[in-house]
């Protein structure tokens, strides 16, 4: 038996009781990777800030698995470029989840799932870097290291590969394939970017609240699906072609 | 005799204003690291101008403490912004910087309002604080004191929610209460500082010291306690420099603090080359 780490039903999202997209229903098991893919303005961001909690939905229910928590990697641009941090300092401030703050000694107690996060995330040589100072890329994984400092069971990325060079991109999607094959963590990356999104996906969610557009399913599916190529033509399908030669 | 002499001389008569300015100057450099990292530096200036008229309508109606006034409208300010939750920076700093205006149009005309007090308004605006009686130190101790301990216990709570609020929120974090107990302990402490040294000074702690440790320290917590540092060398090394030049103190602690950032800062450019 598949074990769900996040199953939304029926869900509708929007602002201030206006739907933006028709109903989402889908549920995301461990080792899956999946990508919340549609042009800029399509309702990507709406999507996921209902998924984590952050707006609230307009019907429908997202619910998380009973042992499930979500790691969020948000885009780079949301930390200051001015806050003082060694990537040390940063990876440690993600133990903390609920009230655990108010106990003293939870991050020392907590130290091992502070190494093994540094140590997953490939960023144990820059423990005590700035991390303003350091590239696109090496952010990037000390983003994923902070999520995985509380162990979640899904990490959702936003726009991870925005802003780099298909280098740093391509390093991006082998450490999050690794992570899925170690950890068996689930992974919810949301891109605008279809076709580099797609090909490492095994799931996607679709979305265009212009054309009043939701789907998601396996990423063969979704590819093949006939509004995907009456909207995208073989966009995603030569991506998974290419992806799986 | 030397100024360091007389002054040194005279330490009873000027002890408690000196302790006082270092209480004040600590305790705002410490919360003022995390005004600075929200970007809310606007916020200072707007409550410690609101706390100065919350003293000034004290003083015309006489039947409320002058402490009370103040922190009764810094935290209406402070309802406000908990309110609009929107995370619109500009909508914000508009709602501030009303905020503010009210505050020191407010300030001025009900200042008109009790000539009798009008030395006590110039204190309010600008900061003697020569004479701090025991009382005021007191109640500036207690206060700051409260406060200081509820940072250190909540210290890695209120970290997150600077550093990132969003992934906070994600993680499960009481992000509002964090934020209600954040503003509400900056607006007592803004208010119980405006009615003790003055408006001036309270603004110029709680952003200039932050400012400068930002600009060196190697986290959020080193930057904390250094900000807390150059808070209280500013408020003792500010009111020293008043005696000796005879400057208001505020003004003095004000110009100490600004001295310090720009020490930091050229320091800081150093340590990034």
């Amino acid at each position: 038996m598949t074990t769900t780490l996040l199953q939304l039903d029926d869900l509708v999202v929007g602002y201030h009781g206006r739907p933006l997209l028709p109903p989402i229903s889908l549920e995301v098991g461990p080792g899956e990777q999946w990508a919340l893919i549609g042009p800029n303005g399509s309702g990507k961001t709406t999507l996921l800030r209902t998924l984590l909690g952050l707006l609230p939905a307009i019907s429908g229910d997202v619910t998380l698995g009973s042992e499930a928590n979500i790691g969020y990697v948000p885009q780079r641009a949301s930390l200051s470029g001015e806050t003082p941090g060694r990537v040390i300092d940063l990876v440690r401030g993600g133990i903390d989840q609920g009230w655990s703050f108010l106990d003293p000694l939870f991050v020392r107690r907590h130290a091992a799932e502070v190494t093994r996060a540094m140590q997953d995330g490939q960023v144990e040589d820059l423990a005590h870097q700035q991390y303003r100072t350091l590239s696109e890329g090496q952010k990037q994984r000390v983003l994923v290291a902070r999520a995985l400092a509380a162990n979640p069971q899904l990490l959702v990325l936003d726009e991870p590969t925005a802003a780099m060079d298909l280098s740093a991109e391509r390093g991006v999607f082998e450490l999050l394939a690794r992570l899925r094959e170690d950890r068996g963590l689930a992974v919810l990356v949301v891109s605008h970017h279809l076709t580099v999104a797609a090909r490492h996906a095994t799931h996607a969610i679709l979305v265009d609240k212009d054309r009043r557009f939701a789907a998601s399913g396996p990423m063969e599916e979704i590819a093949a699906a006939e509004e995907t190529t009456e909207r995208y033509g073989r966009l995603l399908l030569d991506a998974l072609s290419e992806a799986n030669p | 005799m030397s100024a360091w002499a007389t002054f040194w001389g005279s330490w009873p008569l000027f002890a408690d204003s000196v302790f006082a300015g270092a209480i004040a100057g600590g305790t705002l450099g410490l919360l003022g690291t995390y005004i600075v990292l929200r970007r809310m530096v606007f916020l200072s200036a707007a409550l410690s101008q609101t706390a100065g008229f919350g003293v000034t309508l004290s003083f015309l109606v006489g039947f409320i403490s002058p402490s009370l006034g103040a922190i009764a409208l810094t935290f209406a300010v402070v309802a406000g912004l908990m309110i609009d939750n929107t995370a619109d920076a500009a909508r914000r700093d508009s709602y501030l910087g009303l905020a503010f205006l009210i505050g020191s149009a407010g300030t001025l005309a009900v200042g008109t309002r009790i000539v009798q007090e009008m030395q006590d308004i110039q204190t309010l605006l600008f900061g003697t604080a020569v004479a701090v009686v025991p009382a005021d130190l007191l109640e500036l101790g207690i206060v700051c004191g409260a406060m200081v301990a509820l940072h250190i216990w909540w210290r890695r709570g209120f970290t997150q929610i600077a550093v990132d609020r969003v992934d906070a929120k994600v993680r499960g974090l009481p992000v509002r209460v964090l934020e209600l107990l954040l503003l509400g302990s900056i607006a007592v402490v803004i208010s119980v500082v405006t009615r003790v040294l003055g408006a001036l000074p309270a603004f110029a702690f709680s952003v200039l010291p932050a400012m400068a440790a930002l600009r060196v320290a190697r986290n959020v917590d080193v930057a904390l306690v250094f900000a807390a540092l150059l808070g209280v060398v500013s408020g003792v090394v500010g009111y020293y420099v008043a005696f000796a030049w005879d400057l208001p103190v505020g003004a003095s602690q004000t110009l100490v603090a600004v001295a310090a950032f720009a020490a930091m800062a050229a320091l800081g450019a150093v340590m990034k080359r």
